[in-house]
């Protein structure tokens, strides 16, 4: 049904309690402060990066690898992968579990990808985070707290999309990633243009989702 | 938690997309389906070699999905209502008397008491004991009697005609019949005290039997010989399916005569009569193919 | 033993085992008419409270007919499984019901306990259960045999063919059983009520169904159930026999009335496993029905629902392939309307997988009796969802020789779909590779005699 929330499923989710130093060097840990690893898979890669922001704000982890899987979870390399591997590390094995708690809460209830044709032909993901965490703050260069619209959807609707979403509130583009990405979406990161402005990255949104299910529904116009 | 679901249900909402039915497929074209008749003989189905023919069941019916067709659905219900009809049917007051039989009644007070108290309908009503000890022929060789048992249906219809033919069938044998009772609410066992009572030789008892589908004219006789209370139903013979389109009343009532006949002459009934020395008189007659009726007019 | 209870300041108080197992018994005509039924609806729940804090063991020591007066109580008694019944054994009949209930008690460990059960436990548990707890329980039971097909595996709704004749027709008798297998029914059985109860005949219908069957290689198994001892002449007559028939009754004094005994029937199941023509093992059926014993007044003053039990005791002595209640067929004066039928359906099916048969139900009614065709489907799809192992099936429904209503050749493949159910694997496969069905649905031979010539 058109804009009915598609929820990602987990397809697995481990602990490594003690991880090899080696490992965590490879994965993008320090040695020096992590000893245990947190592991998910999951079949959308973009609520999957904001669930693992979500943990950040949950529990003493860091987030030291996410990356997407190349033309999505459609062409997966097992019935395990997914389109995305995500790594949290800690000191401690509790807070491993206490991240992953709310990693796959956030998955549950919160970050998801949309319908936006209503058959899953075309989905798209307008999230928006209200407090950004350690992890999409230092990505997208914010300060941890500020809110952000998490725009994704194929190319066309996508960018479309992007140009709605700009011209209907007072934001700005912190991040705009045309096709091809490895799963073949396109991304943007946008921000208000004054600080804490919540209301305008809700309201871009909205035009991105409206603009979006507009293409699906009408690809050709004048 | 962020807003996000929220956010989107209100856009759902507002491009007019938030009832969540399907979508509405077009509108069907809807022919009239071909008319499936229930046809009580039917022409012989695609590769059935005439089996068909030589069954009362309903075959051939075909199907809608996998449930009936409604034309099949009407005659079962009305063929259900018949046999239904012909087991709360009662005989009527006063009929008895008026078709030339001593009215007798069991000790079971209504209809249902009939139904789950079978101890009761095999014993005489106090009344009804004495009227029989004042009225009835004393030791005739055989008693008959006509019940209602669990078709009135059938005990009113044909009931009266069969026990006249067989009356008529015992008396040219040489034996005397006495004076023909009828009982309300009877059971099998009550022709023992019934027949003891008179001191006949034999006692038939003619009821209507259990209605089947479509169905509620049949009778079925019981004879014993020496009737008393305790006889069991080893000690009976019995002939089912007394009606057109089993063993016709006529040809029944002259079998029955030979039966009752052949008792008197062994001095026995039930698993001790040698029926094989009546084998000609009381074999069952050839039966032609069966044809059900059909009860709701096209 | 004290037996009694006290409901709002009145003491109900019940001499025996027996006696407070009938008073238990959710009412039944056929228990008034034995005069063992409780008095009341007060009297009722009482008796159940006390049947609750009674243990197993009690329930063991307490059969309804004594060990020595009883081959049946002694063939329960001599075969009991004591490690099974060590198992249970300290469990009220109250705690058994909840263990029953339990999650966490699953199908297999069922199995393991089945031969520690006496009937009299199986039906004690019975009464305290409603329909929904009968129906919850029987449907985790798993019960599965093999003569020529395998019977009673999870999703799978078997039916037996039952195309009686009131005259033997052997023609007409084929007729319904070729447009029976062509709604994809008779899977558990092709099996005749024979009009005649004579050798001959029963060869003579045995022989045709066999030849039809053969040419077909149609995966299932027949049986014509005329009397034992007429089955045994039939088979030294030389004719084919898949499965032999016998009705049951509750007591060594009902199986008399019906002509056999335990040592008839071990002699019939050592005759079967030795000339029967069915792949096997398990090659015995039995019939049974509430209110059997006491039409031949064997029934010691015990209930008939505890005298059902202890027929399904004495059949689990054969390891029988079929095992079915006639549920409605007996009459009014025992079960008099659709709620007391619809009950006994349940109870039978329920305490039958309990003690480990492999059950079906031939749900029915006579046309004296006071229930309604639409109360009779409900209670066949109430038997479906409960997992009873098979229905039987006739054109629609309708016994031309036994006068009487049951499960109709539409229904069977009506009950499937919606519960999605299939029939056993070998009788499935042959009903795709003739197209009776495709993929589970109706196929294009669905319902076309001609299927089977």
């Amino acid at each position: 049904m058109l804009l009915e929330p598609i929820v990602p499923t987990v397809l697995s989710l481990r602990r490594i309690p003690a991880a090899d130093p080696a490992l965590l060097v490879a994965y993008g840990a320090d040695p020096t402060r992590h000893v245990a690893l947190g592991l998910v898979t999951c079949d959308q890669d973009d609520a999957l990066y904001v669930a693992l922001d979500e943990a950040t704000k949950h529990a003493a982890v860091d987030v030291v690898f996410a990356r997407s899987f190349y033309a999505g979870s459609a062409h997966a390399s097992g019935r395990l992968s997914g389109e995305i591997l995500g790594v949290i590390a800690a000191a401690e094995p509790q807070a491993i579990e206490d991240g992953l708690a709310a990693l796959v809460a956030c998955l549950a209830h919160d970050a998801c990808f949309y319908d936006a044709d209503g058959q899953r032909g075309i989905t798209m993901f307008p999230h928006v985070i209200g407090a950004l965490g350690a992890y999409l703050s230092r990505a997208a260069g914010l300060p941890a707290g500020e809110p952000m619209a998490y725009l994704v959807a194929p190319p066309m609707e996508a960018t479309i999309g992007f140009d709605a979403a700009l011209k209907a509130a007072s934001v700005r583009a912190v991040k705009l990633v045309p096709p091809p990405t490895e799963t073949n979406f396109a991304c943007a990161w946008l921000t208000g243009i004054a600080p804490g402005d919540l209301a305008s990255c809700e309201a871009a949104a909205t035009a991105f989702a409206a603009a979006v299910v507009d293409v699906a529904a009408r690809p050709r116009t004048r | 938690m962020s807003g996000t679901r929220a956010l989107i249900a209100a856009l759902r909402e507002r491009l007019g997309a938030a009832d969540p039915a399907p979508p509405r497929v077009p509108m069907p074209v809807v022919p009239a389906p071909p008319a499936r008749v229930y046809v009580p003989r039917r022409e012989p189905a695609r590769g059935d070699a005439g089996g068909a023919r030589h069954t009362t069941a309903l075959l051939a019916i075909g199907h809608v999905g996998t449930r009936y067709a409604t034309d099949v659905v009407l005659q079962f219900q009305a063929e259900l209502a018949v046999a239904h009809e012909a087991v709360a049917a009662e005989v009527p007051d006063g009929w008895a008397a008026d078709h030339g039989f001593l009215p007798l009644s069991s000790r079971v007070a209504s209809h249902r008491e009939f139904l789950l108290r079978p101890d009761l309908g095999r014993r005489l009503a106090p009344d009804s004991l004495q009227r029989l000890r004042d009225q009835a022929e004393r030791s005739p060789d055989v008693q008959i009697i006509l019940a209602d048992g669990l078709s009135a249906t059938a005990c009113v219809d044909s009931g009266p005609a069969l026990c006249a033919a067989l009356a008529a069938a015992c008396q040219q044998r040489g034996l005397s019949v006495g004076t023909p009772v009828c009982a309300r609410f009877a059971r099998v066992w009550l022709e023992d005290e019934i027949g003891h009572e008179v001191g006949a030789k034999v006692a038939v008892i003619v009821l209507g039997e259990r209605p089947g589908l479509g169905t509620g004219d049949g009778l079925s006789a019981y004879l014993v010989h020496g009737p008393q209370i305790g006889k069991t139903d080893g000690d009976r013979n019995m002939m089912s399916n007394i009606h057109e389109r089993g063993t016709p009343p006529p040809q029944a009532a002259e079998r029955l005569a030979a039966l009752a006949a052949a008792m008197i002459e062994q001095g026995t009934s039930g698993v001790g009569l040698d029926l094989a020395r009546v084998a000609g008189e009381v074999e069952r007659g050839y039966r032609p193919p069966q044809v059900r009726q059909r009860l709701v007019e096209p | 033993m004290d037996l009694s209870a006290t409901i709002r300041g009145v003491r109900y108080r019940f001499e025996s085992v027996k006696e407070l197992l009938g008073r238990a018994n959710p009412p039944k005509s056929g228990d008034d008419l034995a005069g063992v039924s409780a008095r009341s609806a007060i009297e009722r729940v009482a008796a159940r409270a006390v049947l609750a804090g009674l243990t197993l063991a009690d329930l063991r020591q307490h059969p309804v007919v004594p060990y020595q007066d009883d081959e049946l109580t002694r063939v329960v008694e001599d075969s009991l499984d004591e490690q099974a019944y060590r198992a249970v054994a300290h469990l009220t009949v109250g705690q058994f019901r909840e263990w029953l209930l339990e999650i966490g008690t699953t199908g297999a460990t069922l199995r393991s306990v089945a031969p520690g059960l006496t009937p009299e436990m199986a039906a004690a548990v019975c009464k305290l259960m409603s329909n929904l707890d009968l129906m919850t329980v029987g449907a985790k039971c798993e019960v599965v045999v093999r003569a020529n097909n395998t019977l009673g595996l999870p999703g799978r709704l078997s039916s037996r063919v039952q195309p009686n004749h009131p005259t033997d027709d052997v023609l007409g008798i084929l007729a319904s059983m070729r447009e029976g297998l062509s709604y994809g029914c008779g899977d558990a059985v092709i099996g005749v009520n024979p009009a005649t109860d004579s050798p001959a005949s029963t060869a003579a219908i045995l022989t045709a169904i066999d030849e039809v069957l053969r040419r077909h290689q149609v995966p299932t198994q027949h049986c014509v159930l005329s009397h034992v001892t007429v089955q045994l002449k039939a088979l030294e007559l030389g004719c084919p026999m898949d499965l032999m028939f016998q009705s049951l009754g509750g007591s060594e004094a009902a199986n008399r009335a019906f002509g056999v005994s335990v040592k008839l029937l071990d002699e019939a199941w050592a005759t079967m496993k030795e000339r029967g023509t069915s792949r096997g093992p398990n090659v015995m059926y039995f019939e049974t029905g509430q209110g059997s014993a006491l039409s031949s007044a064997a029934h010691h003053g015990a209930d008939q629902l505890t005298l059902e039990a202890r027929c399904y005791g004495l059949a689990r002595r054969y390891r029988p392939f079929l095992v079915n209640t006639v549920v409605g067929f007996i009459g009014p004066e025992y079960l008099e309307d659709g709620a007391q039928i619809t009950r006994a359906g349940l109870e039978d099916h329920f305490m039958g997988k309990l003690l480990g048969l492999p059950m079906g139900c031939d749900a029915c009614f006579t046309y004296h009796a006071r229930m309604s065709q639409d109360e009779l489907e409900s209670l066949k799809v109430l038997l479906a969802a409960a997992g009873c192992t098979y229905l039987m099936s006739l054109p629609v429904g309708d016994d031309i020789m036994l006068n009487y209503q049951s499960t109709s050749f539409h229904d069977i493949p009506s009950l499937r779909r919606l519960l999605g159910k299939r029939p056993t694997p070998e009788f499935d496969a042959w009903c795709e590779a003739r197209g009776i069905t495709r993929g589970g649905e109706p196929g294009p031979r669905f319902g076309d005699i001609g299927v089977v010539t």
